[in-house]
C-alpha cells in the first residue's frame, strides 16, 4: 500500500512536472541553504582547527592584566623568570620565550621594506616547524651572544635581497631604537594553504618578516612583557594554566587575578562559537525559506485537491476509507517536499564543494546534516500536507463524483 | 460500533463483509430521503418499499428528477437514508459511519458509471486492481485477478492501456471488471451506456447478461426502454415514489433481436478482419451499410430502427 501510494505519487508529480517544480523550488532553496551553510560552518571549523593545531593548541601568552591599576616595573618578566619557570614546570612545557615582537624597515642597497621580527629562542623550531632551504636556524649562541642574526622566509629574502639565497648577506634596520647591521644566517620555507595566507593577511605580501633572537628584543631595558609558551599536548592544558597562573602571581607577589593569560584554546572556542551564532542566524533565515516552501506546497496541494475531486470521489465509491486517501495526499506531499530537499542538497553541496575547490580547502560535509535536511523536508512536506489531505479526505462521495 | 483503527496494522475483516448472508440481497423499508438544502427540504425519496433478490437483473427507471439518482446513491452506500432502512445483504447501513460504508462499498457493490470513472493516468490493470488494494489484498493475488477480469471482459491485451488510449467501450468494460474485482454481491450500474454509442452499448448489456446469467446481481439504472430491455425486471420511479414494478415474462426474454442469419453474416465478417476495436467500430459501420445492402429490407431494416442493430462482438465473451 505504501508503495501503491509512493507510486501514485510520482504519476502526480510528473504529470504537472513545471508546477512541481516551481512548488518544490521553496524547499530547494531552503534545504540548498541550510547545507550550504551547515557545511560552510563545518569546513570553516576544521580549518580554524587546522590553524591552530599549526599555530599550537598549547600555546599560552601570560601577562599582567590590562585591568591592574598599580603596575610595577618588577610585574613584568625578566630572563630569570623564564629561566625559573623552564626549571619548575621542566617537560610540561616545550618551548619559553618572551613572546616579543617589533615593526621596523630593513634596508638593503637602495631597497626598503617594512619587516616584522619575532623573538624567538633557538628550539622555535621544533614547536613550529620550517623548512631551512639555506644556511641554518637561529642556535643557542646566537641567543645567548645576543648576535644580530636573523632568519627570514624565502618571500621576504625575494624582496628585500632580489634573490632567495640570502645567506651571508645584511641590511640595516632599527629596532627599539638601536640602528645595527644585521646578517641572514638562514633562509626557510612554510607550506601555508590559501585560507591560512588569506587569515595572514592576503596572498600578496608587501611586508616582509623576520626571527630574531628574543635576548635582542628585550635589550635594553631586560624586562618584558609577556611569558610566550608551548604547553606539552599529553598534559591537562587548563589545569597546567592554573598553576602557572599561581605560581606566576605568588612568584610577583599579586593575586591569580592580576594576570591575564590568552590560550590558543580560548581563541578557538570563540571562533567556534562565532560560527556558531552564525550558523544560527543564517540557519533562521533558511528556516523561514523552508516555511515559505511548506506554504507553497500546501498551496498547491490544495489546488491538486480541488482539482482531483473526482479522482478521491472515485476511489471512495470503490472503499477508499479516510484514511486512505489522507496517506495518498500526505506521500503526495511528503515526496513532493522530499524531492525539493533532495535536490537542494544537491545544489548546497555542489555550491559548498565548487567553493572549496576555488578556495583550494577541503570541504566538510556531515552526512548526518543531509539525513536531518532531507527528512526535515519531508516533515514539512507532511505537516504542510496534513489540511489539503484532511481536506481531500472529508469529501463526500457524491458531491466528489459529481464534480466536474 | 467498531472503530477504524489508525494504524498499519492489518485490520481483521468483519465477517459480514465477505459472507453471503441474506436471500434478499436488497431490502428497503419506508425509505424516505430528505434534502434540506437550507431554506428548503426537497423529499427526495417518499417511502420506498423495494426488495431485490440474490441473482435478478433490475433495471431502475425514471425520468429526471424521479429520485432514481438518489436511489442509486442509497443503494451504492454512497448516500444514507433520512428515515427507513436500507439493508444490503442483511446489513443496516442506516447505522454506518463514512468508513464503515466505505468498507462496504469495497467488498459488496461494484459500481459501473455513466463516464466510467476510471482513474486516469492509471493503466487498466491498475485501475482493476484498485478495489482489491483498498481491501488490503496482497500485490500478486491482486494482479492475478485482475488479469483474469480483464481476460473476461476481453481486453487482455489492453492491461498496460491508460484510459485515454481506449475507446469508451473499452473503457466501460474496464469499469466492469473494476467492479468485479472483490467479487461483490451487488453490481450497481447507473446510466452505464448514456455515454457509448449503440454498438458499444449492446456489448455492454451483454456483458451484464452474462454476468446475470452467471449468477451475479445486476441493477441498472437507466433512463432508456431499450437498455432496460435487456433486464428481466423494471422499477419505475416518478416523483420519489414507484409507480411500477413489473417482472418480465421469461419466454419473451430473448434479448438480442438479431436473427441467426445476421449473427453468421457477422461472425463471418468478423473473422475476416483481425483488428483492433477502434478500428473495428468504424468497420462496424461499413459492415453495416454492405449488411443492408445484401439484407436488402429484410426484418432487420424495421428493428435498427427501433432497436439496437448490433452485431456480435469477438471481445465479449
Amino acid at each position: 500500500m505504501l508503495f501503491e501510494n509512493m507510486a501514485m505519487a510520482f504519476s502526480a508529480i510528473r504529470a504537472n512536472k513545471m508546477r512541481s517544480f516551481l512548488t518544490m523550488l521553496g524547499i530547494i532553496i531552503g534545504i540548498g541553504s541550510v547545507i550550504s551553510i551547515v557545511s560552510i560552518g563545518d569546513t570553516m571549523r576544521s580549518l580554524f582547527s587546522d590553524l591552530y593545531k599549526n599555530v599550537g593548541i598549547t600555546q599560552a601568552y601570560i601577562s599582567i592584566g590590562y585591568w591592574v591599576d598599580d603596575v610595577r616595573q618588577s610585574d613584568y618578566f625578566t630572563l630569570d623568570d623564564l629561566a625559573r619557570v623552564k626549571e619548575i614546570f621542566g617537560d610540561e612545557i616545550t618551548y619559553i620565550d618572551s613572546g616579543a615582537s617589533a615593526s621596523a624597515e630593513a634596508i638593503y642597497k637602495r631597497t626598503t621594506l617594512n619587516f616584522d621580527y619575532t623573538g624567538i629562542d633557538y628550539n622555535y623550531i621544533d614547536v613550529q616547524p620550517v623548512d631551512i632551504v639555506y644556511g641554518r636556524y637561529l642556535n643557542e649562541g646566537d641567543i645567548l651572544g645576543r648576535r644580530k642574526n636573523v632568519v627570514m622566509d624565502v618571500d621576504s629574502a625575494r624582496m628585500l635581497f632580489g634573490e632567495e639565497n640570502a645567506v651571508g648577506k645584511t641590511f640595516r634596520t632599527t629596532i627599539y631604537g638601536d640602528t645595527d647591521t644585521y646578517t641572514v644566517v638562514g633562509v626557510y620555507k612554510e607550506d601555508i594553504n590559501a585560507f591560512q595566507a588569506l587569515m595572514m593577511g592576503g596572498g600578496s605580501r608587501e611586508r616582509g618578516s623576520a626571527f630574531l633572537p628574543y635576548t635582542i628584543l628585550t635589550w635594553p631595558n631586560d624586562y618584558f612583557y609577556y611569558l610566550h609558551l608551548y604547553a606539552s599536548e599529553d598534559i591537562d592544558f587548563s589545569q597546567f594554566m592554573t598553576r602557572m597562573i599561581a605560581y606566576v602571581a605568588k612568584s610577583k607577589g599579586r593575586e591569580p587575578g592580576d594576570f591575564r593569560a590568552t590560550t590558543a584554546m580560548d581563541e578557538m572556542t570563540q571562533v567556534d562559537s562565532m560560527m556558531g551564532g552564525l550558523s544560527m542566524a543564517v540557519g533562521g533565515i533558511a528556516a523561514i525559506s523552508l516555511l515559505v516552501g511548506g506554504i507553497g506546497i500546501m498551496n498547491i496541494m490544495l489546488v491538486s485537491v480541488t482539482e482531483r475531486t473526482r479522482e478521491i470521489g472515485i476511489r471512495k465509491s470503490l472503499g477508499a476509507k479516510t484514511r486512505d486517501i489522507m496517506i495518498q495526499f500526505l506521500t503526495e506531499s511528503a515526496i513532493l517536499s522530499a524531492c525539493g530537499g533532495i535536490i537542494g542538497i544537491l545544489i548546497g553541496v555542489g555550491l559548498v564543494s565548487l567553493g572549496g575547490m576555488a578556495l583550494g580547502v577541503g570541504t566538510v560535509v556531515k552526512p548526518g546534516v543531509i539525513i536531518m535536511a532531507v527528512s526535515f523536508s519531508a516533515l514539512v512536506g507532511i505537516f504542510f500536507g496534513i489540511y489539503p489531505a484532511s481536506k481531500a479526505a472529508k469529501a463526500d462521495p457524491i458531491d466528489a463524483l459529481r464534480y466536474e | 460500533m467498531k472503530t477504524i483503527s489508525l494504524t498499519w496494522k492489518k485490520r481483521k475483516i468483519p465477517s459480514y463483509l465477505t459472507e453471503n448472508v441474506s436471500e434478499d440481497l436488497i431490502v428497503l423499508e419506508n425509505l424516505v430521503k430528505i434534502y434540506d438544502t437550507g431554506l428548503i427540504k426537497v423529499l427526495g425519496l417518499k417511502k420506498i418499499n423495494l426488495t431485490i433478490k440474490r441473482g435478478e437483473f433490475v433495471a431502475i427507471m425514471g425520468k429526471s428528477g424521479s429520485g432514481k439518482s438518489t436511489l442509486m446513491n442509497i443503494l451504492g452506500c454512497l448516500d444514507r437514508p433520512t428515515l427507513g432502512h436500507y439493508y444490503l445483504d442483511g446489513i443496516d447501513t442506516a447505522s454506518m459511519n463514512p468508513n464503515e460504508l466505505s468498507e462496504i462499498r469495497n467488498f459488496k457493490i461494484g459500481f459501473v458509471f455513466q463516464s466510467f470513472n476510471l482513474i486516469s493516468r492509471t493503466s487498466a490493470l491498475k485501475n482493476v486492481e484498485l478495489p482489491m488494494t483498498y481491501a488490503k489484498k496482497g500485490k500478486k493475488e491482486r494482479r492475478e485477478r485482475a488479469m483474469e477480469l480483464l481476460k473476461r471482459v476481453g481486453l487482455e491485451s489492453r492491461a498496460d492501456h491508460m484510459p485515454n488510449e481506449l475507446s469508451g467501450g473499452q473503457r466501460q468494460r474496464v469499469a466492469i471488471a473494476r467492479a468485479l474485482a472483490n467479487e461483490p454481491p451487488l453490481i450497481l450500474a447507473d446510466e452505464p451506456t448514456g455515454n457509448l454509442d449503440t454498438a458499444a452499448s449492446e456489448e455492454i448489456m451483454q456483458l451484464f447478461s452474462d454476468l446475470h446469467r452467471e449468477g451475479a446481481t445486476v441493477v441498472v439504472v437507466t433512463h432508456e426502454e431499450n437498455i432496460a430491455a435487456f433486464t428481466d425486471r423494471i422499477v419505475r420511479f416518478q416523483d420519489g415514489v414507484i409507480i411500477s414494478d413489473t417482472y418480465r415474462k421469461k419466454e419473451d426474454g430473448e434479448r438480442s433481436l438479431r436473427t441467426d442469419q445476421t449473427e453468421q453474416l457477422a461472425e463471418e465478417l468478423w473473422a475476416a478482419q483481425s483488428i483492433s476495436a477502434r478500428e473495428g467500430e468504424a468497420a462496424r459501420s461499413d459492415h453495416m451499410e454492405m449488411y443492408a445492402g445484401i439484407a436488402g429490407a429484410d426484418a432487420l431494416g424495421e428493428q435498427s430502427r427501433d432497436s439496437r442493430p448490433g452485431k456480435e462482438n469477438p471481445h465479449v465473451i
